[in-house]
């Protein structure tokens, strides 16, 4: 195994004409949707699905990945000109980056976040390049009880680490996993939950699902809510930071590209998570802590440096486990699977020219979006005056589009419909609809991996607790329930969430 | 009896509601045994555990205080479900046009300040950007018109 041989291919995949085209449109309009508040990059990753079943695996994955890293850089566009994040994992930056707005050093702010962000994104591509080939020769090694514990703990960890009631969001996994077996029995060929409908003789069509409650349910909600933006319309000031701040914020973008690194990596985390907790360490960590809060350029650039970090590294459980992280990998591998390809180790060697060829695709998308965002963000600024009035019907109207351009049936728009409404019910009642996505697509795996446990071990159960590995999975489950319900702990948790 | 906690009480509900349907679906699944898995062993797993988890909501929400139900929008949930629905009917036989001009203006109608005019035009910009990408350049099998 060469990485250098290895990352060769991949530049020869990415660097086709068309594909350096899907890596553009990605970046661009994660960007796009990054600087647009109300829609996120689940959102669009939802709706382009069903466009990305016309294109090759690879390109659809440069596509998709793109988006979600570009939206990363767009995000903070919005953060720090209007005081309201334009993804959610930009929340933190407005503290700081409106503040230094309101000072006239918006575009300092916007130039670190862009260099912090391109950094963390280089060297993020470069260590799921490292590490991802050592982790997917371990992860061949697993047999079905391994996987099946590994699905558990992944679970697990998603539930613990989303915001909310444990208990709602345990329960939005099991039905997740429940609603992911609708249709035909593999083994059996049983027809399961069809409810008399032949439409979900095939299950429950993943794309309208995930559009329905990140698109539509998402666009509901969004109707309901009152936002009121403050821009800063002023000069920008110079873009490019200037030497002492580069200076300055070298340490915060080293720590918070590490944190996010790691963050990105456990189920349930990615840009979100490890946008707060860069900027939770970097106010304990940095010299003078009184500045943060009052624009502290340092207080962009380690979020911002996180975000993208993380979500560049939660790829790596996806790619190299099949595990998906967050809901948009949940997609990512949705759209693997309906190209016949099943996330997991295997891709790798099965199919090196999309695993490379994505990695390629990241590098050179974050070089396209440090161009697009520090010279443009003129153009970006202008965008914000689209009023959502607007842009709301054009996401229904693509959700739909896409729904039924799926298997060209009506069935999934009604399906889709029907997911909108209990998608809506769901946000109204606190129940995260995260959880419920990474069951759904993780149901019939963990069926199957269940069923062939328990065939090889005649049924018996202790298999679970015999095998070292799938014992060390369930052990650090188990650890990490009983953590979080530790009343100490759990409030920290809370804050660290809030805050 | 005193429901303390809303939000948790109907989450429950809920979840028992999806898990009775669930049961209720799976009577006729063969079980198998843990060794040789019937199509009906996970499913009936998964239900009861969901169900379970539901009842624990359920007694918790009347024990232990919580959050009230934010109020429910009801109309433009309703409006925006049924022009979804209305979409799926009448994309077949009136083609891509008129279903995408019905489902624009229903959607658009809904949202806090409704402009005919400005919604007219969103209408007829995004019929001509869908024709345009998803029909020409993705090439995807829409009818245009209503086909008689």
């Amino acid at each position: 195994m060469d990485v250098i041989a290895n990352l060769g291919l991949g530049f020869a995949v990415a660097l086709t004409i068309q594909n350096i085209a899907y890596c553009f449109i990605g970046a661009l309009l994660g960007a796009l949707i990054g600087v647009l508040p109300g829609i996120g990059p689940v959102t669009t990753v939802a709706m382009l699905l069903p466009i990305s079943f016309t294109l090759p695996p690879e390109s659809a994955m440069i596509l998709l990945a793109g988006i979600y890293y570009g939206a990363q850089y767009g995000g903070s566009t919005t953060a720090i000109l209007v005081n309201i994040p334009g993804e959610a994992s930009s929340v933190v930056t407005t503290i700081d980056g409106h503040a230094m707005a309101r000072q006239g050093r918006a575009g300092p702010a916007l130039g670190i976040a862009a260099l912090g962000s391109f950094f963390a994104g280089c060297a993020a591509t470069l260590l799921i390049a490292l590490a991802a080939p050592p982790l997917a020769t371990i992860a061949l090694q697993f047999g079905p009880a391994e996987y099946f514990s590994l699905m558990v703990c992944g679970l697990i960890a998603a539930v613990v680490l989303a915001r909310g009631s444990l208990l709602k969001a345990i329960a939005m996994v099991v039905l997740g996993l429940l609603l992911g077996l609708v249709g035909t029995d593999v083994n059996s060929g049983a027809r399961r939950f069809n409810l008399g409908m032949t439409g979900l003789a095939d299950g429950i069509e993943f794309v309208a699902i995930s559009m329905a409650i990140y698109g539509i349910a998402e666009v509901v909600y969004n109707l309901e809510q009152k936002q009121a933006a403050k821009m800063v319309t002023g000069a920008l000031g110079r873009v490019w930071p200037s030497f002492a701040d580069i200076k300055q914020c070298a340490g915060s973008i080293l720590r918070g590209t590490g944190l996010g690194a790691v963050l990105g990596v456990l189920p349930g985390g990615g840009a979100l998570l490890a946008s707060f907790a860069a900027y939770t360490v970097e106010k304990k960590v940095a010299s003078a802590p009184r500045q943060f809060g009052n624009g502290d350029i340092r207080g962009v650039a380690a979020p911002e440096s996180a975000n993208n970090a993380g979500a560049q590294t939660s790829f790596i459980p996806m790619l190299t486990l099949g595990i998906p992280g967050n809901p948009t990998m949940a997609m990512m591998m949705g759209a693997l699977m309906i190209h016949g390809i099943a996330p997991g180790p295997r891709v790798m060697t099965d199919r090196p020219e999309l695993f490379w060829g994505l990695i390629a695709s990241m590098w050179l998308g974050n070089l396209m979006l440090v161009v697009l965002n520090l010279p443009m963000v003129g153009m970006w600024v202008r965008l914000l005056r689209v009023p959502y009035r607007l842009l709301y019907p054009a996401i229904i109207v693509f959700c739909c589009i896409g729904a039924y351009t799926i298997n060209n049936k009506a069935f999934d728009v009604f399906v889709m419909a029907f997911f909108a409404i209990f998608g809506y019910v769901a946000l109204k009642l606190d129940c995260e609809p995260a959880p419920l996505i990474l069951g759904f697509v993780l149901g019939p795996m963990m069926e199957e991996n269940l069923r062939r446990a328990l065939l090889i071990s005649r049924g018996d159960p202790m298999v679970f607790l015999q095998e070292p590995i799938s014992l060390a999975f369930l052990v650090l489950a188990a650890a990490l329930l009983v953590v979080i319900t530790v009343p100490a702990i759990r409030l920290r948790r809370e804050e660290a969430l809030k805050e | 009896m005193r429901i303390r906690a809303p939000k948790d009480f109907w989450s429950g509900v809920m979840f028992c509601g999806f898990a009775a349907t669930a049961l209720s679906a799976a009577r006729g699944y063969s079980l198998g045994s843990a060794g040789r898995m019937g199509p009906g062993y996970f499913p009936l797993l998964l239900a009861s555990l969901l169900g379970a988890l539901g009842a624990v909501l359920i007694g918790r929400s009347i024990l232990i205080g919580g959050e009230p139900v934010a109020r429910f929008h009801v109309l433009p949930l309703a409006v925006i479900a049924t022009a979804i629905s209305l979409f799926g009917v009448l994309i077949e036989p009136l083609g891509l046009v008129v279903s995408l001009a019905v489902l624009t203006v229903m959607s658009a109608w809904v949202g806090a300040q409704f402009r005919l005019a400005e919604t007219l035009a969103l209408a007829a910009a995004l019929i001509l950007f869908c024709v345009g990408v998803f029909v020409y350049v993705l090439g995807l099998p829409l009818n245009l018109w209503p086909s008689l």
